[in-house]
């Protein structure tokens, strides 16, 4: 017996490699990606050793340089080092794209599990809410609330959060109502299975994956939405290093200084090819529409 | 005598069936069970026969609970399942357990083998949380199958081991009733006899209740001391296993039995057509349009189950006379 139970987290750990990591590595664009993100994600996590100026610090007298040995990647319009711009930038954009993703997923997947499983009236008012927000384009809904709630960091997660819980919801619906007229659900609740539970252990693991895949996917469209926002004078406060705002910054001298745009906005593009080419991995590996072997 | 674990009262269920279109708002009614009255004795092994449509797995998902009835009563113990409070629902939940004829599809397919067996246990408390692998190993080991599968998925196992998990599922919980939906049906011959063979094993040993779900006469046989034959929603006969079986009563049941293979006699169809729709039952005996032996009469009173020996009942007009 004592054999028994020191061999099974040991089969447990294997079987996590081969469910899980094996097809993933298999993905050589998805591995691509992972390996730009991970470049970008230390950039961003050790952006105060890596910085040489202070982000925010403004020196007239060095406005506009091209690189050079002081300024790796030259200066803007305020003289402002655009190398520590770019990785306080990286910083802000994973942040605001993970955050935002994250708030998003979770209402919406409360959204999405409500109506599934109430169903009724509450299904309906709720899914017609997420109709009305799935009715607007994601920059515009966007744009709306940043509106009313005025520009900041906080408000940007808060409005593209707010962009994304109808999509969540909508898919999160759409997969509890085939899951829950399966029979285990049934057999669970025949059993006694609390109703927390069931939703907890039969009804989530099993929408959860193509969820999670659609998660990733979506943080490369919340960092485009972000810069976006900000490029459009609607996201973060001025001084904040950020690309969308840099490139925004940038445009002005775009003959005399393509450098101000043109480091922001190749970052950024870089950046969300590597998500998308992850994304893409991701799904690949873990849809059970696309998996060879959907157990 | 003691008092009957599970007692039926007249129970109906009938299902509405709407118009489809604007203008077609009518609605008819589908009476899949029509008046059925069974009492089921603690340690009974039942077996509920009839062709596909005539209301089996109805009767069955009512004694669980899982549907209500239209009509009638359904009483686990003294009490109407319908009005069990939060503590009585547990204690059912518990004591009963039902294996579903689709195995696979009853068991959360993100779940691994030892996980679905512990479930049962771990929910209803019934040992100490150290003590769950070696009585989930046991269970497993119950059922003839090799420890090895604990960390499988269901979906990685073969249509006879998915079964015997779910009889391991039913049987974690120490259920004193245990309901089964076809469990042996597609299964082949070697496996078949397994479970078979388990599930006769468990009744002798444990004293346990089983109500058994079939359209398979031989398997009735082999692991049931009653029948009761179902047609059209209504029980037409039922009493102890070898009476049945040896001197059928009711034309129907005569008429299954011929429609049972056999080795020495030719095979020929005994039953002309098909069941009936629910939706329109004729005026009658509902049988009357395939019995061989129909009179007049048929065609105008609808028989009632009435006793003609101890133990013993048919709802037939004429029974057919013992051979």
């Amino acid at each position: 017996m004592s054999e028994a139970i020191n061999v099974a987290p040991l089969a447990r750990g294997s079987q996590w490699k081969q469910r899980f990591l094996q097809p993933l590595l298999r993905q050589r664009s998805a591995m691509a990606g992972l390996v730009i993100l991970a470049i970008y994600v230390v950039a961003a996590v050790c952006a105060p050793w890596l910085a040489t100026h202070d982000p925010t610090a403004q020196d007239l007298m060095a406005a506009l340089q091209g690189p050079s040995a002081a300024h790796w990647l030259g200066t803007d319009s305020y003289g402002q080092d655009l190398y520590s711009r770019l990785l306080y930038g990286a910083q802000l954009a994973l942040i605001i794209g993970f955050a935002s993703v994250a708030l998003g997923l979770f209402v919406g997947v409360a959204v999405g599990l409500a109506a599934g499983l109430m169903g009724g009236r509450t299904e309906w008012v709720l899914m017609r809410i997420v109709d009305g927000l799935l009715a607007f384009p994601e920059l515009i809904l966007a744009m709306a609330f940043m509106a009313v709630l005025g520009l900041g960091t906080e408000n940007v997660v808060y409005a593209l959060a707010l962009s994304f819980v109808g999509p969540f919801a909508r898919m999160t619906r759409g997969d509890v109502l085939q899951v829950k007229n399966q029979p285990y659900i049934e057999a669970a609740k025949l059993m006694g299975v609390g109703t927390a539970a069931v939703i907890w252990r039969h009804v989530l693991p099993n929408v959860v994956s193509p969820i999670l895949v659609q998660a990733g996917m979506r943080i490369s469209i919340a960092i485009l939405l972000e810069s976006g926002l900000s490029f459009l004078g609607i996201g973060v406060v001025p001084p904040t290093p950020d690309w969308g705002l840099m490139i925004a910054e940038g445009r002005a001298f775009i003959t005399m200084a393509p450098w101000i745009s043109g480091v922001p906005g190749l970052a950024l593009a870089i950046l969300l090819v590597a998500l998308n080419l992850l994304g893409d991995g991701l799904r690949d590996a873990f849809d059970p529409n696309t998996q060879k072997d959907a157990g | 005598m003691q008092d009957p674990v599970f007692s039926l009262l007249d129970v109906e269920r009938s299902y509405e069936l709407r118009g489809s279109g604007w203008f077609n708002r009518s609605s008819r009614q589908l009476k899949a069970l029509d008046g059925v009255r069974l009492e089921l004795q603690r340690g009974d092994t039942l077996a509920l026969v009839g062709e596909s449509g005539s209301g089996k797995s109805t009767l069955i998902r009512l004694m669980l609970g899982l549907e209500p009835a239209s009509d009638g009563r359904v009483l686990y113990g003294q009490r109407d399942l319908a009005q069990l409070d939060a503590a009585e629902r547990k204690r059912f939940a518990c004591e009963v357990a039902f294996i579903y004829q689709n195995a696979r599809g009853s068991m959360n397919p993100r779940m691994r083998i030892a996980d679905i067996l512990a479930e049962p246990i771990r929910l209803h408390g019934l040992c100490a949380e150290h003590d769950i692998p070696a009585r989930v190993a046991a269970l497993l080991d119950r059922v003839g199958l090799p420890a090895g599968l604990l960390q499988r998925f269901p979906g990685e196992l073969s249509g006879g081991q998915v079964r015997r998990v779910a009889i391991a599922r039913a049987l974690a919980a120490e259920p004193e009733v245990i309901m089964a939906d076809e469990s042996v049906a597609g299964l082949d011959v070697s496996v078949q006899a397994q479970v078979l063979n388990l599930l006769r094993d468990l009744c002798r040993e444990s004293g346990i209740t089983l109500v058994f779900i079939t359209h398979d006469l031989g398997v009735a046989s082999y692991l049931c001391d009653k029948i009761a034959v179902l047609y059209l929603g209504r029980i037409v006969e039922q009493g102890p296993t070898d009476a049945i079986l040896n001197t059928p009563r009711h034309p129907y049941t005569r008429a299954l039995l011929q429609a049972f293979p056999r080795f020495d006699v030719p095979l020929k169809a005994s039953l002309s057509g098909e069941i009936p729709s629910p939706v329109n039952l004729p005026q009658g005996c509902r049988f009357a349009g395939r019995c061989p032996q129909v009179q007049t009469a048929c065609r105008a009173t609808d028989p009632s189950l009435t006793a003609l020996e101890a133990d013993r009942q048919v709802a037939c007009l004429f029974p057919v006379t013992a051979a």
